[in-house]
């Protein structure tokens, strides 16, 4: 199966080469199409790119002026070939498992008529960025989040929804799989750690004003639009981030 | 109690708010619970939780008809039983000039609606702390 793994990036230097060496060593789980998105970056971004780029010929990368994250979602959406078959997402300083794509494409193949897995993603504070693996005296949580990464989408799904709505400067992504989710799509919910999100305990203060009233948005537009379409489907029982509020305390 | 004014203000901190499109919406982050209001009900609730006195709106054109006492005492008794507003002893606002002609301008009556299903994701937004000068994604350092 083609899966279509969409990465933007804006001054990563040092994250992006981990995030995509990540992606390289699932390439036996599936026929994997990286496309990287450099979105003005004015550090050695792109560089270290093209440097696995070289040996890697899965790696497509893109370079466009500096548009912001949602247009540049939407750049990867737009760069999506005829043959691929599923679709993930992973920002340039996160991590992808070892073997992440490899458990949840697996219930792809068992399933045909499956249009989305949506995973687990661990908070971790430190990761090696050599073994790319929490490093051993890491602290981490695991929750069911809400994170593009966390899903696999298949392509008639992610046509299905559309492009992300860039009217949001933040929170499209929440709006995005508040989208997913009401359009009722035949989902699983598997146990499987889909990223390593680096994260520190403590740090989860309130948001900044900009930020609150893009996510209240995102929460107001999903209401508006399950109250003017009742065929549109509650989202419940999906996210599970209880836990998460201890965390916040250690 | 006897009270000089009849004033409102919003019930804690973990009661937020926002207008969308004239719409008031409100999360309480502590429950998750997130209240949708009327198109008059967005307008009565902004005066209110800006320290309005209830007393103004009375008499008030509002969803199509004069917004009685009882109506209003109705939908503020709701608010306060849900925790989103408390009795203020602080001086009221005056009422700001442009508010009788955007009630007079609503077509519903005042309703407030609750939803839950989005509790968890309201309590604990994890991701969205993104600064912008540090580019995105954000990178998530210790502070």
């Amino acid at each position: 199966m083609r899966l279509s793994v969409i990465m933007p990036v804006h001054n990563r230097e040092t994250f992006v080469g981990p995030a995509l060496r990540s992606l390289l060593r699932q390439r036996n789980a599936a026929d994997l199409d990286i496309i990287v998105i450099d979105d003005g970056s004015t550090d050695g971004s792109a560089e270290m790119v093209r440097s696995l780029m070289a040996e890697n010929a899965c790696i497509r990368l893109f370079q466009q002026p500096n548009m912001g994250v949602t247009r540049t979602r939407n750049t990867g959406l737009g760069l999506l070939k005829p043959e691929t078959d599923l679709v993930s997402f992973l920002d340039s300083d996160d991590i992808s498992p070892v073997g992440r794509f490899s458990a949840d494409i697996e219930l792809f193949r068992n399933d045909p008529n499956l249009d989305l897995t949506y995973s687990r993603m661990m908070l971790v504070d430190k990761i090696d960025d050599e073994s790319l693996e929490p490093a051993a005296d890491s602290r981490s949580i695991t929750v069911r989040g809400i994170h593009l990464s966390a899903a696999i989408f298949t392509r008639r799904l992610v046509e299905r929804i559309g492009v992300f709505d860039e009217a949001f400067h933040q929170a499209e992504d929440t709006d995005y799989l508040l989208r997913t989710f009401e359009s009722g799509p035949r989902y699983v919910t598997p146990e499987t750690v889909a990223l390593y999100y680096r994260r520190h305990p403590g740090n989860m203060t309130r948001q900044t004003d900009v930020q609150s009233r893009e996510f209240m948005r995102a929460i107001y537009k999903s209401m508006t639009r399950r109250k003017a379409d009742p065929t549109l489907r509650r989202i419940e029982g999906i996210f599970e981030l209880k836990d998460l509020a201890d965390w916040q305390f250690m | 109690m006897t009270r000089d004014c009849d004033a409102y203000a919003v019930a804690s901190r973990d009661i937020v708010f926002e207008s969308f499109d004239g719409e008031a919406v409100v999360l309480n982050l502590a429950n998750g619970k997130y209240f949708g209001f009327s198109d008059s009900g967005s307008t009565v609730w902004q005066a209110l939780s800006s320290g309005v006195d209830a007393r103004a709106l009375i008499g008030l054109n509002a969803g199509g008809s004069t917004l009685g006492a009882a109506e209003l005492e109705h939908f503020i008794s709701q608010l306060l039983e849900l925790g989103l507003l408390v009795p203020s002893e602080t001086a009221a606002q005056p009422l700001p000039g442009e508010l009788p002609a955007e009630l007079a301008a609503t077509s519903e009556p005042l309703h407030v609606s609750i939803h839950d299903d989005l509790a968890d994701l309201i309590i604990v937004d994890p991701i969205h702390e993104v600064e912008e000068p540090l580019g995105w994604p954000a990178v998530k350092q210790a502070s």
